[in-house]
């Protein structure tokens, strides 16, 4: 056991920090940040100037050595941008991109498993129907447009809440619902097929064979096997939240993570950019390890396997 | 009382830190209760993200320039009718033409009583001179020799040559305490002499001000401005209609009149500063040496049809020159090259151009005003007079390192506007020196120069009634026309409507 948790975290680690190198070459390979953050036409001794200040002269690898020092001792720079410490900016921003992904998780995935439920037990009814054309929408239907539609109509047509920003727990309300529609979906139509999947096994057949009655066999022996591959998705889906949703949080003003970065990348605010590609691999990356050591807790098999 | 930022976990209402349904909504109930008293507040909806509160780093005019501006005082300021007018300088005027005489206005002290005088002055503006501070506005003081205080109300800046723009430059500049300074961080926190003062700064949501009691220059006259970050036009579309804010820029041509419409906000547009242009590399083959081809280009672009056809006609056609009427400078007398594909045809065959010819259009994206609308209209009615123009789209952050390298393709499409509205800076792109400049024309040059090197304003808009002239003459770009700026306002106020990009709360009147 120890040895496949050893074997594993040294995975992640390495993760890490290919996610972390191909975004540190990229972004050096995209432009020039000192020619963005001054007026364009500045002469080109201040446009220089201002690269040696950002370090930005020096060759790559000395760059790279450079910041992976740092980085290694949770120093990822100045914003270019903001003036401020990177790690601190996407830090702050966090708070709000989790309360977000958080309280989207929870709903959709309560509303998307018992859709999902009720669609694989009574499978072939309009129930089954409607819930997986609702989910088929619900998958289909771009965020952007969603979340502007339901801005105008709550937000403008009847006024009953904000339109964006954070102040409130009202605020909270359209982008959560925008996100958890979307999870929902995803979730439903994953459990619903896992579900059927469980219910054509031998040992479905055995409990009920034994005469359990269905309730048991529905909840206790397929529903348990059936979560296993929702469980995964939903630990993806949540780091993927947590790395913020950046249309999302633009649409409905949210300041969080997701927006931060897509602005960091416009303005190729380098330090801010790798700061919070850090801290959502490291997110993702350790989602899905603790997916590796909780599975063989779930599933039995994987634990023969190995 | 010093405002210090609150952090995200710590921002009322709604804190985090004790994340109990309760608190929430005992905190917006509070809320909700506070706003419906008769108090007087402000929203305003700015298009992108506040990146710091320091003056000395302020740089965008749209956002951070205009949040200093509420919190801190600068020598003069810009009225909406295009006017400097003085803030902390009582008057000024040139002595010669090697230095600026400000007279400041007495017994000005920053809230804790420190004066606001004319060492303070020097020490904000030294401050900025001095590489140490790192401050990417320095080159505004380029040329700049020295700052000397004559008495406590009376400042001379002494420069090397003559600058006439300083004032305007100088409404970009506001005075911190430098006694504050020694511990404070002005990137997040705020103490001045403004008509506001920071009372909650949510970073990258809002801003909330209040008003400073203390403030003898400028009043405030709402008991509170919000400003709040919306950074998509339709969300910002939705506020202004749902009454929640009362102020936004920057909204979609069709939406303007739709807002109009609704009986539920008003929305209008007016000219902005920035002009719309394509760029010619005229050190470049084919456009190099050949004034009559870039001629031709300019008669084959309907430019009319453009405004009434894509901006549903707001908008208003450059008179062939990048200047509008709202700089310093504007030439009147100038019109826009006529749409005559008859000419441009007989002009390219002057030119000694064999048909088709092949050219390359640069588009940068997520930039500029409907850029990709724009490049594919141009490049159709090239096309109509023998013209291919291959369209290359890009990114802008990639573009700007070829185009600010010196190494710009044949064409390419922008926006230009300079923030202190005079000629001497939005001319100043296309002189030779500059890395953009894509240009090399000695008649242009000597009348630039001679429009900097007076400070007297009849000399200098005679200087550039010759630059206007002959960069239309010459066209190193196919003129287009003023981006509109437009702009949404609720049912409570009016705002003076300007194009120069600067949200002050004292431009916006209570109905």
């Amino acid at each position: 056991m120890s040895r496949y948790v050893i074997e594993r975290l040294g995975e992640a680690l390495v993760a890490v920090w290919g996610i972390v190198t191909i975004v540190f070459v990229v972004t050096r390979m995209l432009g020039d940040p000192a020619v963005l953050l001054l007026p364009l036409g500045t002469p080109e001794a201040q446009v220089a100037a201002l690269r040696a200040e950002l370090g930005l002269e020096r060759p790559m690898i000395i760059q790279y050595l450079d910041f992976l020092i740092r980085a290694v001792q949770g120093d990822f720079g100045l914003s270019y941008q903001f003036f401020r410490p990177a790690m601190d900016l996407v830090l702050e921003r966090l708070p709000a991109t989790a309360i977000l992904a958080g309280t989207s998780i929870v709903l959709g995935v309560i509303i998307g498993s018992l859709a999902g439920f009720v669609a694989a037990v009574k499978r072939g009814s309009f129930l089954e129907f409607l819930a997986m054309t609702v989910a088929l929408l619900g998958q289909a239907t771009p965020v952007f447009w969603l979340g502007i539609m339901l801005i105008l109509y709550f937000g403008v047509n009847l006024g009953w809440l904000p339109t964006g920003g954070w102040d409130s727990l009202a605020s909270l309300v359209l982008p959560v619902l925008t996100l958890s529609i979307f999870v929902a979906a995803t979730v439903s139509r994953l459990f619903r097929s896992s579900m059927l999947d469980a219910l054509s096994e031998d040992y479905v057949r055995t409990a009920r064979a034994k005469g359990l009655p269905p309730g048991t066999v529905y909840t206790r022996h397929a529903g348990r096997n059936a979560l296993i591959p929702v469980v995964t998705m939903v630990a993806i889906l949540t780091a993927e939240l947590l790395g913020g949703s950046a249309v999302t949080e633009t649409v409905f003003s949210w300041p969080g993570v997701g927006r931060l970065l897509l602005q960091a990348i416009e303005n190729k605010d380098f330090p801010v950019i790798q700061a919070g590609v850090f801290l959502i691999a490291v997110i993702f990356v350790g989602t899905n390890l603790l997916i590796d050591l909780i599975y063989p807790l779930l599933d039995p098999r994987i634990r023969v396997t190995r | 009382m010093v405002t210090t930022i609150s952090k995200l976990a710590g921002a009322a209402p709604g804190s985090l830190r004790s994340l109990t349904v309760a608190a929430w909504l005992g905190a917006s109930l509070a809320g909700a209760l506070a706003s419906s008293a008769s108090a007087e507040t402000l929203t305003i909806a700015l298009s992108s993200t506040v990146n710091t509160l320091d003056p000395t780093q302020a740089q965008v005019v749209g956002t951070d320039v205009s949040v200093a501006t509420h919190l801190y005082s600068p020598l003069v300021a810009r009225g909406p009718d295009g006017k400097l007018y003085g803030v902390l300088a009582e008057n000024w005027q040139p002595e010669g033409d090697s230095a600026w005489l400000f007279n400041l206005k007495p017994g000005v002290t920053f809230p804790g009583g420190e004066p606001l005088d004319a060492e303070a002055v020097k020490w904000n503006i030294d401050r900025i001179r001095n590489p140490e501070t790192k401050s990417r506005n320095r080159s505004w003081f380029d040329p700049v020799s020295e700052v000397e205080v004559v008495s406590p109300t009376q400042v001379r800046i002494k420069t090397k040559g003559p600058y006439p723009t300083l004032p305007d430059q100088l409404s970009m500049i506001f005075f911190l305490s430098p006694e504050w300074m020694k511990t404070h961080n002005p990137a997040t926190e705020a103490y001045g002499t403004g008509p506001y003062k920071l009372k909650q700064f949510v970073a990258g949501d809002r801003l909330v001000l209040e008003p400073n009691d203390k403030a003898v220059l400028e009043k405030p006259t709402f008991d509170e401005v919000t400003m709040r970050v919306i950074p998509e036009a339709s969300a910002r579309v939705a506020g202004i209609l749902a009454g929640e804010v009362d102020l936004a820029f920057d909204l979609p041509l069709e939406d303007v009149e739709r807002i109009k419409k609704s009986g539920r906000a008003d929305a209008g547009w007016v000219p902005s500063s920035r002009s719309m242009v394509v760029r010619m590399n005229t050190l470049k083959a084919p456009l190099a040496g050949n004034t009559k081809l870039r001629q031709a280009l300019n008669y084959a672009v309907d430019k009319e049809g453009m405004v009434e056809a894509m901006l549903g006609g707001l908008g208003t056609v450059s008179q062939c020159q990048i200047l509008t009427p709202a700089y310093f400078g504007f030439n009147q007398d100038l019109k826009p090259y006529p749409y005559d594909p008859a000419k441009a045809k007989q002009l390219l065959k002057e030119a000694g151009v064999t048909t088709p010819l092949k050219i390359e259009l640069e588009v940068p994206l997520n930039r500029y005003f409907m850029a990709s609308e724009i490049g594919q209209i141009v490049a159709g009615q090239l096309q109509e007079v023998g013209v291919e123009a291959t369209i290359k789209e890009m990114d802008f952050g990639a573009w700007v390192k070829t185009y600010a390298g010196r190494d710009m393709g044949q064409m390419a499409l922008l926006g230009q506007a300079w923030p202190t509205l005079d000629a001497d800076g939005m001319l100043g792109l296309y002189a030779a020196a500059n890395p953009t400049a894509y240009f090399d024309d000695k008649p242009f040059d000597e009348a630039l120069k001679a429009g900097r090197g007076t400070t007297d304003p009849a000399k200098r808009l005679e200087a550039y009634k010759t630059a206007t002239g002959r960069m239309c003459e010459e066209a190193p770009v196919i003129f287009l026309f003023a981006q509109p700026f437009t702009y949404g306002t609720s049912k409570k106020v009016t705002w003076k409507a300007r194009g120069d990009d600067w949200v002050r709360a004292t431009d916006v009147v209570k109905k």
